[in-house]
């Protein structure tokens, strides 16, 4: 079954977003989900003011595609779900919703790690982090790239 | 042609960026020169190799000719979401 994606360029409820993912399913037995949530402190501790996503007009919508179809046919689910944000967002505003449907929760549990560690990496934006002492752009960590790494053939 | 930066390089010279039309050949390795010229405080990031050339939404080359593009577009390293 194919993903099913959406770019937000303001803020949205995840609670909405699980509820209408749930009304549309059919044979699901096992759903899981997933809420990135900004943070209000930046990694070296200061309070962050806000973030800012630069996203590309195209590139970003075909990214987060690939990543719900990719999970789409290497997990067994019948139905992914990707919400993302762009643009300003300020911290505890959700920045990201993913979630996955399966007959049995194995298959849902790890298209939803799969998901989320494919768009910690390959999801096209450019995050910036507006803190106190200044502004920073954000490279993936060596968490996120060894997170990628576990999923390569 | 019109030329767009994302990212860290669009704080630093500005979103979108006009230059003329060059004449053949004119590679992506030029066009980042007469860049550079124009913005000398942004000159060392836009002389990075981590900076990439995108043309017609596909990632290009230091080689690629730009002559006939109608918008060139480079990108900083993604931060990923």
């Amino acid at each position: 079954m194919r993903g099913r994606t959406r770019l937000a360029g303001s803020p949205f409820d995840p609670a909405e977003e699980l509820s209408s993912f749930l009304q549309a399913l059919t044979d699901a037995g096992a759903i899981v989900s997933f809420v990135g949530v900004a943070r209000p402190q930046s990694g070296g501790g200061t309070a962050v003011e806000r973030m800012f996503l630069d996203h590309h007009p195209r590139l970003t919508q075909q990214s987060l595609d690939e990543v719900a179809d990719a999970a789409s046919a290497r997990f067994d689910v019948g139905a992914v779900r990707v919400v993302h944000r762009f643009g300003e967002i300020l911290p505890g505003e959700p920045i990201v919703f993913v979630a996955a449907a399966s007959r049995h929760r194995r298959a849902a549990f790890e298209a939803a790690d799969y998901m989320m560690d494919r768009l910690k990496t390959d999801a096209v934006f450019w995050k910036r982090e507006d803190a106190v002492d200044g502004s920073r752009w954000i490279e993936p960590t060596e968490a996120d790239r060894a997170d990628r790494a576990r999923w390569s053939e | 042609m019109k030329i767009l930066f994302y990212g860290r390089v669009g704080d630093m010279v500005g979103r979108e960026a006009r230059v003329e039309r060059p004449s053949e050949p004119a590679t992506v390795r030029e066009l980042r020169q007469v860049l550079a010229e124009m913005h000398p405080h942004a000159s060392e990031e836009l002389m990075k190799p981590s900076l990439r050339a995108c043309v017609g939404d596909t990632l290009v080359g230091e080689d690629f000719r730009v002559a006939d593009a109608e918008t060139v577009e480079f990108f900083p390293p993604l931060s990923g979401g």
